[in-house]
């Protein structure tokens, strides 16, 4: 649920919690996004970084400049200057992420975890059997059968967790127990009902089942999207996966080598809480076999 | 240009306040752990306070100096010489051309810094030549000191020889307990009442998995809050767990019953509950305790750890140095 009244808590002498409800919405989420915007906008005094999450804000301040107390009043005034949620608009760029399903690496790096780790079933069968699905074709179409919604970034530079739009495309899937101690680069994974996509060869709890050669991050700044940001995402943008084979996937991976290769999206557009939601109701039953 | 002749361990460049606004994007801000230590090892050399330095952890560096410049050592206490002959720490020391300096390791504390006049002067990447290793941002190409690399240096500017009073130095003996400010929140209402009063009457073990990243304690067990158990599913199953929030600098991170308190290159963002923060001014209690050092927590409100970081800032000026 949204909060009436936000709830706040210190992080020691210099961060407060903002948390704006307890659950994982898309309403909320954007709700967090539309606000961390407009404290960047206000240019609260003492405001210093802004972490916005799934249903939070943290929110870094000098306390030198402004007071606990303070701060909280104006994060208060904020949220209480945007009235009606479902009038909200974000600016919000899509990226078309090449996706090879059921590729050999995330095969190799689960098989290398079942032999030193632990035994567990393959992710991609776990995946169609816990969501109740025909076969792996079905997962692919199914996962790859909606735009996602960056709804945060963090825990390692890049790595993004995507909630789905499409509601009749939601996955869910537990974590592994223990966690992978590393994950290829590129690799797309689902927990809980989020998926995201690894930038860089880091250790890992989600289920693995893909993996794109085109590159979310990278600290030597060589392709042309991250001349200005070593992450290519940023909390509100869309992705939509578009499936490649083998031979699509070395040609991209050879461009990106060779450093010619650039990354496809559509630049800024309005995304509005109003529209999706008349889309929502646009669609004509939950179930997810009405997509197909 | 300095010479790496030995790096020590993890030796590597931080600046201060380190990097700055990229925290949603996944990037800790970095930076050294101590910084009461790293301000004054600049100021000593004539830098400002936020000048890139080296930050050594247990076993520290040899340096070959190819040129005259002043350095200072602070910190944890590592034997500094110079072409063998000990050198005082908290002063600012004078090197030639040729020149090596060498650091133990610590008899005192756990990280001890360099500065040199002018600063290090490798590429700051966005806004920060403080080192990221874990993702291979900043420092030397990304990564903590290898034998045999050279640093670039700023240019420095003629300084007196100074010392750092003895009362405005932070106070690292070989010492085991360790007593470590706490401000409540932001999820200590996942806790129950029992749950507080173990946490702040206990002795808590720092365990040796502990990095730049986080400090892991040994204790006892934690009990929970209603809260902890009455929740939505996407919170997870542990009483631990929580929908994923941002983590602060300094939180104490519960993930399973394992408390770990998040430092300079922490993850930005995760789901688990952070019931207790540890507050700026106390960071370098954290940066100087060593593998088995024992933590007592006590309690403080906000205003109380904002005071401390203002005493702190205070402490880290140029009143605090005096001529030899």
């Amino acid at each position: 649920m949204i909060y009436d009244r936000p709830r706040f808590a210190p992080g020691g002498d210099r961060i407060i919690e903002f948390e704006l409800g307890d659950e994982m919405s898309f309403e909320l989420n954007f709700l967090v996004h539309t606000l961390a915007r407009r404290i960047r906008e206000s240019r609260v005094k003492g405001v210093i970084e802004l972490i916005p999450e799934m249903a939070s804000i943290q929110v870094s301040y000098d306390p030198d400049l402004i007071s606990y107390r303070d701060l909280t009043e104006e994060l208060l005034t904020l949220r209480a200057s945007i009235g009606d949620l479902s009038s909200l608009e974000l600016a919000s760029r899509i990226y078309y992420v090449p996706i090879l399903y059921f590729d050999p690496w995330t095969r190799e790096c689960t098989e290398d975890y079942r032999a030193k780790l632990a035994e567990k079933e393959p992710d991609p069968d776990l995946l169609v059997r816990m969501n109740g699905l025909k076969d792996r074709a079905h997962l692919k179409q199914v996962h790859s059968g909606t735009e996602y919604w960056v709804a945060a970034l963090g825990f390692w530079p890049g790595l993004c967790s995507l909630m789905p739009l499409d509601p009749r495309c939601r996955l869910t899937a537990p974590k592994y127990n223990p966690p992978r101690t590393w994950t290829p680069k590129g690799t797309i994974g689902l927990g809980g009902a989020l998926t995201c996509i690894y930038p860089d060869q880091t250790p890992g709890g989600y289920q693995i089942f893909a993996r794109t050669p085109m590159p979310i991050w990278d600290r030597l700044q060589r392709l042309k999207a991250f001349k200005s940001s070593l992450a290519l995402f940023k909390a509100g943008d869309r992705v939509r996966f578009v499936p490649v084979d083998r031979a699509e996937y070395d040609e991209i991976a050879a461009r990106v080598d060779d450093g010619s290769y650039e990354h496809q999206f559509a630049d800024y557009q309005k995304f509005s809480i109003r529209g999706y939601q008349s889309w929502l109701a646009e669609i004509a039953s939950p179930q997810r076999e009405a997509a197909q | 240009m300095i010479g790496v002749v030995t790096p020590g361990l993890e030796t590597s460049v931080q600046d201060l306040p380190g990097r700055i606004g990229y925290w949603e994007q996944g990037f800790p801000p970095s930076g050294p752990m101590d910084s009461w230590s790293f301000r004054l090892a600049n100021l000593l050399v004539g830098n400002g306070p936020e000048a890139a330095a080296l930050e050594c952890q247990f076993i520290g560096p040899a340096l070959r100096f190819d040129a005259a410049t002043v350095i200072a050592v602070t910190g944890a206490d590592m034997k500094p010489k110079l072409d063998g002959q000990p050198i005082e720490s908290w002063t600012t020391i004078p090197v030639q051309a040729g020149q090596v300096l060498a650091l133990g390791s610590a008899a005192a504390g756990a990280r001890a810094y360099i500065a040199i006049a002018g600063g290090i002067d490798t590429p700051p990447v966005l806004g920060s030549r403080s080192t990221f290793h874990m993702a291979g941002v900043g420092g030397v190409e990304g990564y903590a000191l290898k034998a045999g690399q050279a640093l670039p240096v700023g240019r420095g500017r003629a300084v007196p020889r100074r010392r750092v009073r003895r009362d405005r130095r932070p106070e690292i003996v070989a010492r085991r307990d360790w007593q470590i400010e706490v401000v409540r929140g932001p999820n200590d209402d996942w806790i129950d009442e029992e749950g507080h009063r173990r946490f702040f009457a206990s002795d808590w073990k720092l365990q040796a998995k502990s990095n730049r990243t986080g400090l892991r304690l040994t204790g006892p067990e934690f009990t929970f809050a209603p809260r902890a158990y009455e929740k939505r599913p996407e919170h997870g199953q542990h009483p631990s767990n929580i929908l994923d929030h941002g983590y602060p600098l300094g939180a104490i991170n519960l993930a399973g019953q394992t408390p770990i308190i998040l430092v300079n290159d922490a993850p930005s963002t995760g789901g688990f509950i952070n019931p207790y923060t540890v507050p700026t001014a106390t960071f370098w209690k954290l940066a100087q305790s060593r593998p088995g050092d024992i933590y007592r927590f006590i309690e403080i409100d906000i205003e109380a750890a904002q005071t401390l970081r203002r005493q702190l800032d205070r402490l880290c000026s140029l009143d605090s140095l005096e001529p030899i």
